[in-house]
């Protein structure tokens, strides 16, 4: 869907991007994933043509983005960025209808499209069409933002360190609803942040960037693996790249055949962190998956799927 | 509020210790201080005043209604005048017609003093000092009109100079306005252009700031010269009125005065819009224009009409100027007052100006106040 071919930016004699290539697969949910200065906001925004890459070229669907007019590139790309960056002299609806604006939807259109998005970012319509975004917290101005990038319905949505402002509580409701709004609409999302945690709750897919260059992408579970690179061990604690990883594997991959009799029950879906969580709160080594047939989990298995 | 106790006080004081009412044999000999006529209206007059003023000191000492020691003061205002005017017709000398009557210098100064008080309740209110002060402007019109105040000297001259004080008026519109419009027509492109581009912006700020060293009377005649050269080379700009005498000098010369403030504040207006918040609206997918029209100018548009509002005051103010180069307005008035020391002459052609500028502020915050925030 999105594809970086040897992508290079210069800043004067600064190279912020270093020949990055890889691709973001249709309906990937790839998360950006660098420390500040290393070029990943530049590379999110060389794909809506805010930054015109000095060597390479960028492909949406096929198509190199250098030969689209910019403006129209755009409207077909949603784009969410940290300050939320919504007009404070419009209503939470005329923001979000923006675009559709722009494409000259007719008004019954626009409207009903507003009420939809309000509810799919968790607003009530009747409550938020017509206030400002003065009147809104962080929270709520980021899902009218979230809300403003989907109002075209565009495949693409680029989001630049769209929750780092907000609460620790608020944040996560937000990575929640990204999560399922990502699986009710199958959008490619390309989102940049910093943080290795946000990386593990949302992504499909891991790019990890450093200086310019991309230094690992893939799978979470691949990207933390026992080869990671230097660049992503330098994020992580020491010893704690270990436990990140957990939190990437699935508990069901290292379960085993058979009950654990008397041992707690983890939910389906739960990761080898959930189990390893569990075990640690009950003081007990061993853990039974819910549902059938009958499976375990013990530390030993654990230990293994995370083994380096 | 408080504030309007000493000067309640002063404005109590000053008419019987200076004088209400002068009394001079003609139009060009000093006026001195006559005693106030006892009649009753004269005596009614000056009682309301007192209990207007009363009114002023009570409401600042208990503020209950707001714009109770605004209205007070205006009434105050309005029976002083009142009583002037009474005081000076009983006053004159029946068999004398060259004789004039003014305000004393106690009057004066106790109207000063309640336009100040009347300016600054306005602010503690947290109003417009304009708007009270052209409520009372209008008071003073009506007053006028009744007649009360016809024995002044000042309406004297004005009823002797009526349509002389309406052409100088009409021009003094016309020149303000022109020279508004032409540094208009300058600014804004020029503000324009020099969006986004530092050296061009700062070299036009630096033209524009350094016509502001030049003392005003200095450019209209600076400009003298050259518009005469070019209108004696293209006898056609001569059809059309521009020449090195007249209003074109003078519209020239204010426009170039009001190019700073005005290309200063559009420059500032267009950046209010946070930066991020263009970036935000870029990739949405709007226009340049579109973040021109649709975020730029509706978030500067206050600061914007803040400069309009400066520039246009200005504008007035300086019109007053043109008489000197034979541009007209009610500059006329007043340089033929000086020259002939009349002072009426000088007051008829001040008020107005000072009306108007009051007008135009007081138009152009109201507008302001309209662009939301």
């Amino acid at each position: 869907m999105i594809r970086f071919d040897g992508v290079s930016h210069q800043y004067g004699a600064l190279e912020a991007l270093r020949g990055v290539s890889f691709e973001v697969p249709a309906g990937a949910l790839c998360v950006l994933l660098g420390e500040s200065g290393s070029g990943k906001s530049t590379l999110l925004r060389t794909v809506n043509r805010l930054i015109e890459p000095t060597a390479g070229r960028v492909l949406l669907g096929g198509r190199d983005v250098a030969g689209i007019d910019p403006q129209a590139l755009r409207r077909g790309i949603g784009y969410v960025i940290q300050s939320v960056g919504l007009f404070p002299h419009r209503s939470v609806a005329a923001n979000v209808a923006t675009v559709p604006r722009l494409l000259g939807w007719d008004r019954p259109r626009v409207e009903a499209r507003v009420d939809a998005l309000l509810e799919m970012v968790g607003l009530d319509p009747g409550a938020y069409r017509d206030r400002r975004p003065a009147t809104l917290s962080g929270g709520q101005a980021q899902r009218v933002g979230l809300a403003r990038a989907l109002a075209a319905d565009p495949p693409v949505l680029l989001m630049d360190e769209p929750f780092s402002a907000l609460d620790p509580g608020t944040r996560r409701g937000l990575q929640v609803a990204l999560r399922r709004i990502h699986a009710e609409t199958g959008k490619t999302i390309l989102l940049v942040t910093h943080d290795l945690e946000e990386a593990l709750v949302l992504a499909d897919r891991i790019a990890v960037m450093a200086e310019g260059r991309l230094v690992a992408e893939g799978p979470p579970a691949e990207v933390l693996g026992p080869g990671a690179p230097e660049a992503v061990r330098r994020m992580v604690r020491t010893g704690a790249l270990a436990l990140h990883r957990l939190a990437a594997l699935p508990a069901a991959g290292a379960a085993e055949d058979g009950p654990a009799l008397g041992s707690p029950g983890l939910p389906a879906g739960a990761t080898l962190e959930d189990a390893l969580l569990l075990m640690l709160a009950h003081g007990t080594g061993s853990v039974s998956l819910e549902g059938a047939p009958p499976r375990h989990l013990s530390m030993a298995a654990i230990l293994r799927a995370s083994a380096p | 509020m408080t504030a309007l106790i000493p000067l309640a006080l002063a404005a109590a004081l000053l008419p019987p210790l200076l004088g209400w009412i002068s009394i001079a044999p003609n139009r060009l000999l000093s006026p001195r201080a006559a005693a106030l006529p006892g009649n009753p209206p004269v005596l009614a007059a000056a009682v309301l005043y007192y209990l207007s003023l009363l009114g002023t000191l009570l409401s600042a000492c208990r503020p209950r209604l707001s714009w109770l020691p605004e209205a007070a003061t205006i009434l105050a205002i309005l029976f002083l005048s009142a009583t002037v005017g009474l005081g000076t017709a009983a006053a004159l000398p029946a068999d004398s017609t060259v004789a004039r009557a003014a305000p004393a210098a106690g009057a004066w100064l106790s109207l000063l003093v309640l336009s100040l008080a009347l300016a600054a309740a306005a602010v503690m209110r947290g109003g417009m000092p304009a708007l009270p002060l052209l409520v009372g402007l209008f008071g003073l019109t009506v007053l006028g009109a009744t007649g009360v105040l016809d024995s002044l000297s000042l309406m004297r001259e004005a009823a002797g100079r009526a349509a002389e004080l309406r052409d100088a008026l009409a021009g003094h519109v016309a020149l303000s306005l022109a020279a508004l419009l032409l540094a208009l027509m300058l600014a804004v492109p020029f503000s324009a252009l020099a969006m986004g581009r530092p050296r061009l912006e700062a070299a036009f700020l630096t033209a524009a700031s350094s016509i502001q060293v030049i003392p005003s009377l200095a450019l209209f005649g600076l400009l003298i010269a050259p518009l005469a050269a070019l209108a004696s080379a293209f006898p056609v700009l001569r059809e059309l009125g521009l020449g090195g005498i007249g209003p074109a000098p003078a519209i020239l010369g204010i426009a170039a005065y009001l190019v700073l403030p005005l290309a200063r504040g559009i420059l500032s207006g267009l950046r209010v819009a946070p930066a991020d918040l263009v970036e935000a609206a870029r990739g949405q997918g709007l226009s340049p224009s579109g973040v021109l029209w649709g975020l730029r100018v509706p978030l500067g548009a206050g600061v914007m009409l803040g400069a309009l509002r400066l520039a246009a005051v200005q504008a007035v103010g300086l019109a007053t100027l043109a008489a000197l180069v034979g541009g007209g307005g009610l500059g006329t008035l007043v340089f033929q007052g000086i020259g002939q020391l009349a002072t009426d002459l000088i007051l008829l052609g001040v008020f107005p100006v000072l009306a108007l500028s009051l007008v135009v502020d007081a138009g152009l915050a109201l507008l302001a106040r309209l662009v939301p925030a």
